[in-house]
């Protein structure tokens, strides 16, 4: 029972961010970080390890070189082995190429589930794992609070209006994980001088098959410009009054804008 | 290419969701400036009977994917067909999970380009233009398709972005989607469903969210927001902390593994205003914070931000504007 | 004596980055309970064992990690700028395994060293009595030879973890006649065993989390295979432990000073008087600005010297003391002024910075007080100088501790 775990390194939260010149997320000099909702998949899977029900986990990850980083923590947190697709070609990626890309790796990686979290930081399109399933032909289970392997099997328990259900499909599957899957182990010392050990791949386009020129030079989009957002009016604020004068002056603020 | 605008028309338990009515409308509103009609592509329980209907809300046709109560990225194949014969300009999807999935589906599908979710978007010189807070909404990008793109491109849409109008008239012209068999997201089915006890409300649709946080302490504090959520017409939501600690449904979790909403009123109560649970509601319309920490972060991004004890200042405000709107 | 030179690596830093994320969120938050019920922190406990963090100072072979020096130190510092409290379960349980590591045979090790590096079972170094303190050559405590076993009676006072630990690094007068100097013995005592307890704990200024126990031997069997090196070889363990121990300490005052300027920053940004922020005024800024740069020299002055410690430089107690005294007095003197800088919130427990000043008092008594520091220092600047062994009022006996 084989995992594969698609992270992506992204800028830390809340660091200075920006667009470079032309227009693309700059990387440099940010600290970058395992996307955090992918640390719950990664969690996920190596539950699975731990109870038994999967019996290796690889990561992988398209990105630039530095991206191995985020390979590495991934494993020292578990896992035995790590792929790194990187090629110029790659370059400010967006959604639709990241998709093709991770489905051609996955097709050579052939697990029996494709693990990713439900979003990422800075994209936050959500839309990765969908596109993936569609190329590689394969069904969804999205946003599970939980995943697990039944005779053959793939289920996940997700939240729906009314309660939860659980879905269920045959392996080969690709499935993404919510934080409800449980707090991320912290990767332990040992963890970390073993990571060092274990085997990181790089790939290039060739190496899984695609060709650059089908990419469209990485994206079907572009970003044409970016700003950073309207100055909002400073916070109206309202303290140091007793309960009632403050709901007092609350309800003439909404009054004011119509809201009540 | 045609000018046509397409959306995604999701139906539950026999009715349109409230994105599929606020999608028809935006796409409606496109159509008109791109020269071409807004075409929905509707799916789930009670989607044929509800289909013509739509028209009420700018639909000049509806395709009818299927019926069936089932996840909906299962549909993809149906909408894949249906989206290849109509060469339109746009396809809008709404930015709730189940809009994601079949987004995904179709642009994995047919290679389209996908912007998302939305702040704003338009059709300029024939293409569509999208605007997006990225990076926690401190950056906000202008995008567009490549040249020769394949069209339609997918616009995630947040909920709140495009309201119906009430009273509109016109039925739709409505069709079957083509039958393509089996797909393999087919093979996802739901094999166990536990229904909740109590009915929970759905976030998307509501107007006014009033939220609490840690600082509610317990299910005794979110009585209290729900009474103001009551006299303001509204519904309760939560940060993860108050979800973890069992005081409420996951289902009203706002925020990065929640729901994203897009309210006209947002108060959070005892909410810090972490990021992320930020990013599940800065879009909102008006937000206000009451909160006994002078300096948590919520009060940096909010339009009024409240210094006190919430316990007294919800139960007060829920007082005072009952008294305004002149009931009991 | 050779130059001591040394350099951060990408370890380092990957280190540094790991302790502070698991410092951040699970240490932090939990110091001020931890000072205010001053309860010692198991789940901390068992988070660091779990983490591989109880057994840096350890042999691989024995399921310990042997980290160099200078990461030892980063790890404690980082700990210590969330809470000094937690920062004590690696410093103590390094401190309680060093007499076994210098002295210990292999037997003796592969007995006890898996469980201490596993954080299984924690260890303290009992050396300190009630009349004998800095005057280590003054103790009492005896260890009288029974077969092929030892009988030992009396009590240690100040043990830090002596009420928590299952093991205890224990130092006796084998020979009374021959004096503490050559007459002691050096134990490894398992605290399950009849006739030892932890009477009391001590209440403290600082480090509350962290127990200090009185403890006493009431006809303590240990068995001759417990004993550390030969009869008679204690003190010299004693003083090799405290040469290379006391530079945890100094890496405890960094980490304390490091977070008290972090925490009067942030509290001095935020703040605004006389229609401005409290950081903006030049007198502040100066004041932050001694701190920062008097924290760095402590830092690099221990990192210094943990990299002579990994050369075994012939002047090692030099350079440790040098760093423990620079750091514990640096330590003092930033959680004074960051109270300072807090006013009247600096003096108040709803911030850290009370805390902080109260736990960085001990760095300046345990392990050798600074005064004990200073004679270790000029010892070593006479000698240097060729000038050869200080004339003391008590004589040369009495100056090295």
């Amino acid at each position: 029972m084989k995992i594969v775990v698609c992270i992506k390194q992204v800028p830390a939260t809340g660091a200075d961010k920006r667009y470079t010149d032309d227009l693309r997320l700059d990387r440099s000099g940010v600290e970058a970080i395992i996307n955090p909702l992918d640390e719950y998949a990664i969690e996920q899977a190596l539950r699975l390890v731990d109870s038994g029900g999967a019996d290796a986990v690889t990561y992988l990850s398209m990105g630039p070189e530095q991206a191995a980083e985020a390979l590495r923590r991934a494993l020292a947190m578990g896992g035995d082995d790590a792929v790194l697709v990187t090629d110029p070609a790659l370059v400010g990626a967006d959604e639709w190429a990241t998709a093709v890309v991770l489905a051609a790796a996955l097709d050579k990686l052939a697990p029996d589930i494709a693990l990713m979290g439900m979003a990422s930081d800075d994209a936050r399109g959500s839309l990765v794992p969908g596109a993936v399933a569609a190329k590689r032909g394969l069904p969804l289970l999205s946003y599970g609070a939980e995943l697990a392997i039944t005779d053959g099997a793939a289920r996940i328990r997700r939240l729906s209006a009314t309660g939860f259900d659980w879905i269920e499909a045959p392996l080969p599957v690709v499935a993404t994980v919510t934080d409800q899957v449980g707090e991320p182990r912290y990767a332990s010392l040992k963890g970390i001088m073993a990571a060092k050990r274990k085997p990181l791949e790089t790939w290039s386009l060739e190496d899984i098959g695609v060709d650059a020129g089908t990419l469209r030079g990485g994206a079907l989009t572009r970003v044409t410009d970016s700003r950073p957002p309207e100055d909002k009016p400073p916070t109206e604020r309202i303290e140091n009054v007793a309960a009632a004068e403050a709901a007092t002056r609350v309800a003439d603020w909404l009054a004011a804008r119509k809201l009540i | 290419m045609s000018n046509d605008i397409l959306f995604l028309a999701e139906f539950a338990v026999g009715r349109p969701a409230r994105s599929a009515l606020e999608l028809a409308t935006g796409a409606a509103e496109f159509a008109a400036a791109s020269g071409g009609t807004a075409v929905g592509l509707a799916y789930g329980a009670g989607a044929t009977g509800g289909a013509a209907a739509l028209g009420a809300h700018g639909a000049k046709h509806v395709v009818v994917l299927g019926d069936e109560d089932r996840p909906a990225i299962t549909f993809a194949g149906a909408a894949a067909a249906a989206v290849g014969a109509s060469a339109a300009l746009a396809l809008l999807a709404p930015a709730t999970p189940n809009g994601r999935d079949l987004a995904a589906a179709l642009v994995g599908l047919l290679d389209l380009p996908a912007f998302g979710p939305v702040r704003a978007a338009r059709v300029v010189d024939g293409v569509v233009e999208t605007e997006q807070a990225t990076l926690q909404g401190s950056v906000i990008t202008t995008a567009r398709p490549v040249d020769g793109a394949p069209t339609p491109s997918v616009v995630l849409v947040l909920p709140n972005t495009f309201t119906p109008a009430e009273g509109g008239t016109g039925t739709a012209e409505v069709t079957t989607g083509a039958d393509v068999g089996g797909s393999p997201f087919g093979k996802a089915k739901v094999v166990e469903s536990h229904e909740a006890d109590a009915r929970v409300a759905n976030l998307d649709e509501a107007n006014v969210i009033v939220a609490g946080g840690r600082g509610v302490g317990g299910e005794e504090g979110f009585a209290l927001l729900r009474d103001l959520a009551e006299v303001l017409g509204g519904a309760v939501g939560a940060s993860r902390a108050a979800a973890d600690a069992g005081w409420i449904a996951y289902q009203l979790q706002i925020g990065q593994t929640g729901k994203v909403v897009k309210p006209q009123l947002y108060i959070g109560a005892g909410i810090s205003g972490a990021i992320q649970h930020k990013v599940g509601m800065q879009t909102a319309e008006h937000v206000v914070a009451i909160n006994r920490d002078p300096d948590a972060p919520i009060g940096e991004f909010a339009d009024l931000y409240v210094v006190g004890d919430l316990f007294q200042i919800v139960p007060a405000l829920t007082e005072e504007i009952r008294r305004r709107k002149g009931g009991a | 004596m050779g130059r001591v030179t040394y350099r951060l690596s990408a370890d380092h830093d990957e280190l540094r980055a790991v302790v502070r994320e698991l410092a951040d969120e699970r240490v932090a938050p939990r110091a001020t309970e931890i000072d205010a019920t001053a309860e010692f922190p198991w789940d901390l406990k068992e988070l660091l064992a779990k983490q591989d963090l109880l057994g840096t100072s350890m042999p691989e072979e024995y399921g310990g990690t042997a980290l160099d020096t200078i990461a030892q130190s980063i790890l404690v510092e980082e700990l210590a700028r969330a809470d000094a409290t937690t920062s004590l379960i690696p410093i103590v349980q390094k401190l309680g395994a060093l007499p076994l590591l210098l002295a210990g045979d292999t037997e003796q090790k592969a007995r006890y060293l898996p469980r201490l590096a596993s954080g299984e079972w924690l260890i303290a170094f009992a050396l300190t009595e009630a009349a004998a303190g800095s005057d280590v050559a003054s103790n009492r405590m005896r260890a009288a030879r029974d077969g092929d076993a030892y009988v030992l009676n009396g009590s240690k006072r100040f043990i830090t973890h002596g009420s928590v630990a299952n093991l205890v690094t224990v130092f006796a007068l084998t020979d009374s006649k021959a004096g503490g100097r050559k007459g002691m013995s050096a134990f490894v005592v398992e605290t399950d065993s009849p006739g030892f307890s932890a009477p009391r704990v001590e209440h403290k200024m600082g480090i509350r989390g962290s127990p200090t126990a009185e403890l006493t031997f009431d006809d303590v069997q240990v068995p001759e295979t417990n004993r550390l090196g030969n009869e008679g070889d204690g003190f010299k363990i004693a003083m090799t432990t405290l040469d290379h121990s006391r530079l945890s300490i100094a890496a405890q005052a960094v980490g304390i000073a490091q977070g008290a300027t972090d925490a009067a920053l942030e509290y001095t940004s935020q703040r605004t008087q006389f229609g401005e922020r409290v950081i903006d005024f030049q007198g502040i800024q100066w004041m932050l600005a001694d701190m920062a740069s008097q924290t760095e020299a402590a830092r690099q002055l221990t990192y210094a010297a943990a990299a002579s410690v990994d050369a075994e430089a012939s002047d090692l107690p030099y350079w440790t003391s040098s760093a423990k005294l620079v750091a514990g007095d640096t330590a003092m003197r930033v959680t004074t002024d960051a109270v300072q800088l807090l006013g009247g919130y600096g003096y108040i427990s709803e911030y850290p910075v009370e805390r902080m000043m109260r736990d960085a008092k001990i760095t300046q008594l345990y392990e050798g007080t600074q005064q004990i520091q200073r004679l270790i220092i000029a010892r070593q600047l006479l000698q240097r100088a060729g000038v050869g062994r200080a004339a003391t009022k008590a004589g040369s006996e009495t100056v090295r501790p």
